[in-house]
């Protein structure tokens, strides 16, 4: 049975990722902030964190879907750093001059980022479920839960192509990398509810931040309820995906993997 | 015989200014050692990188296994190996190298294993196999570069300065075994800036400069035709003091560029050795002296190279 050559990279890209540093970055640090910080933050918020459907849950309830939609997070950045690191170190151009077309390239990307958040997420729910939280398993729930983590992986695969195509050195690959990872991580609702007190700029930060989107849909299906306002946080995401996903097919085939 | 490559007026610049490629053309057989030589900027991997369809020319013809690169790159991509001037990788280890080349290749698992083993043990590396790419010296990394490429077959094998790094047995035994692959029809085109190696194992050599081949031929061919400058090295044992004058007696000055009389060797070095040799060792058993050794040193492919890029 042939393989289809976008599949081969597919598992090339998961035998050359999977090491102590994926794991750590894919799974070590969002089980450190469910456990740690959930936690730490569940002795200091004792009233419990307000849903929007007017429910109010534990800290821990409310930061498990949160960490979930980090790893849609961390598994695009895994991903799109591919490119930049296939760029540096010249396998973006073997395998250009191997039996794969451009296109072939970028699926394996993009499939190896929905692989990781995928399992990644699967994990985590696991661990959430240790803490332990409630979950709704109901088909809409788990279609929205998998929208939202594929969708999501998808938009920040993007995001991470078009920095890995257009950054010129390592060092501005990283530094752009680290900026991006904690403004997205720590200015989005993953963490935090935003509430009336929450400073207008934070709050139209946080709201328009993706990952902001994709912890509503998670918690909205996962310990809350879906609603119209769950579709809407749904429909902005795959339009800001395809938006992405654009631009950086676009920057993308502009890439010249010779001189 | 058929060619395997077909380059024909080929010009490729960057930016429409700098003219990399300048109206190219050569043709490499099938089973044939083509090196391409040439200073530094001269053309050679961009000519590499057109003919493995990594970037597109501006016009000519440029055809791979009888298929017009710019039309056929999946064809012809299926069907070569390249090993490039830069270090390329993945971030794991030696041993899964060889592997991931094998599935992305599509070679059946049994086979690439026994393939992996053999060239392991060819190559020298079964004492790295569990070494991370990155921990590897430069000339270690680029042996599993050449090493892994024949993990899948091909008709053709595009090399670009394989061999910056290795050491003297090393490079050998890689020169070694991509002939004996060539024998089994597999065609190579092949860079380098060490001109020992291009004559070593390289039927025919293209010298280029300025993106144009300035000359082409085997290696003797080249050298005859080039290689002017040669060696009359005459050992000798006599009491007798010679002198210059006593060797030069009947020779044409204009044919002489360096002499020099050493306790025990004549050395004579002239652009016309053929006019010089006899009238020298007329002129030695005219004064006495038994020469015990003749010698004429050949052209070197440097003398070639410097005179062809000079020129």
């Amino acid at each position: 049975m042939r393989i289809p050559a976008f599949m081969r990279l597919t598992i090339r890209n998961i035998i050359v990722n999977i090491d102590i540093g994926t794991l750590i970055f894919m799974l070590g640090l969002p089980t450190l902030y469910l456990f740690v910080m959930g936690f730490m933050f569940q002795g200091i918020v004792t009233t419990g964190v307000p849903l929007s459907s007017g429910s109010t849950v534990s800290y821990t309830t409310f930061l498990a879907p949160g960490i979930i939609a980090l790893e849609s997070f961390t598994a695009g950045n895994i991903g799109g750093g591919m490119l930049w690191s296939d760029r540096r170190w010249g396998m973006f151009e073997r395998i250009m001059v191997g039996p794969f077309r451009r296109i072939d390239y970028l699926l394996g990307i993009i499939t190896v980022s929905i692989i990781f958040a995928l399992v990644g997420s699967l994990i985590m729910l696991g661990f959430a479920l240790l803490i332990p939280i409630s979950v709704v398993v109901t088909p809409e729930s788990i279609l929205l839960s998998i929208f939202a983590i594929v969708v999501g992986t998808m938009l920040f695969s993007s995001l991470f192509l078009i920095i890995s195509g257009l950054s010129k050195s390592m060092q501005a690959y990283n530094t752009i990398t680290i900026v991006l990872f904690f403004m997205l991580d720590f200015a989005s609702t993953a963490f935090y509810p935003i509430t009336k007190n929450t400073p207008l700029w934070l709050r139209t930060l946080s709201g328009s931040n993706p990952l902001s989107f994709i912890a509503n849909i998670l918690r909205d299906s996962l310990i809350s309820s879906i609603s119209s306002s769950t579709f809407f946080y749904a429909g902005i995401l795959l339009i800001v995906m395809l938006v992405l996903l654009g631009i950086s097919l676009r920057i993308y085939k502009s890439i010249r993997s010779g001189i | 015989m058929e060619d395997a490559i077909f380059v024909d007026d080929l010009v490729k610049s960057y930016d429409g200014r700098k003219i990399a490629v300048d109206h190219l053309t050569f043709n490499v057989k099938k089973g044939e050692i083509y090196g391409l030589l040439g200073r530094n900027g001269a053309g050679k991997s961009t000519t590499i990188k057109i003919l493995t369809t990594l970037i597109k020319y501006d016009s000519g013809i440029a055809n791979v296994l009888g298929l017009d690169v710019s039309r056929n790159g999946s064809e012809i991509r299926r069907r070569i190996g390249v090993v490039q001037q830069e270090e390329a990788f993945d971030f794991t280890t030696v041993d899964n190298n060889f592997k991931l080349y094998g599935m992305m290749w599509e070679v059946p698992r049994e086979e690439a294993n026994s393939r992996k083993e053999m060239l392991m043990e060819l190559f020298e590396l079964n004492e790295l196999k569990k070494k991370r790419m990155y921990d590897l010296s430069g000339g270690q990394k680029k042996r599993v570069q050449v090493a892994r490429e024949f993990m899948h077959d091909m008709d053709i094998f595009f090399l670009d300065e394989p061999t910056v790094g290795l050491d003297p047995i090393m490079r050998r035994n890689i020169l070694d075994y991509i002939k004996t692959q060539t024998k089994k029809g597999m065609t190579v085109l092949f860079t380098t800036q060490n001109l020992e190696e291009a004559d070593y194992i390289c039927d025919r050599i293209g010298i280029v400069n300025n993106g144009k081949k300035v000359a082409e031929g085997t290696s003797s061919n080249l050298k005859t035709k080039y290689g002017a400058l040669r060696t009359l090295k005459i050992g000798y044992s006599s009491d007798r003091k010679i002198e210059q004058k006593d060797i030069l007696k009947n020779v044409d000055d204009e044919d002489i560029i360096e002499i020099d009389i050493g306790e025990s060797e004549i050395s004579v070095v002239s652009g016309k050795i053929e006019n010089v040799v006899s009238q020298v060792l007329q002129n030695l058993s005219a004064i006495g002296v038994k020469s015990d050794k003749i010698m004429i040193d050949n052209p070197t492919l440097d003398d070639v190279f410097m005179k062809v890029i000079e020129k």
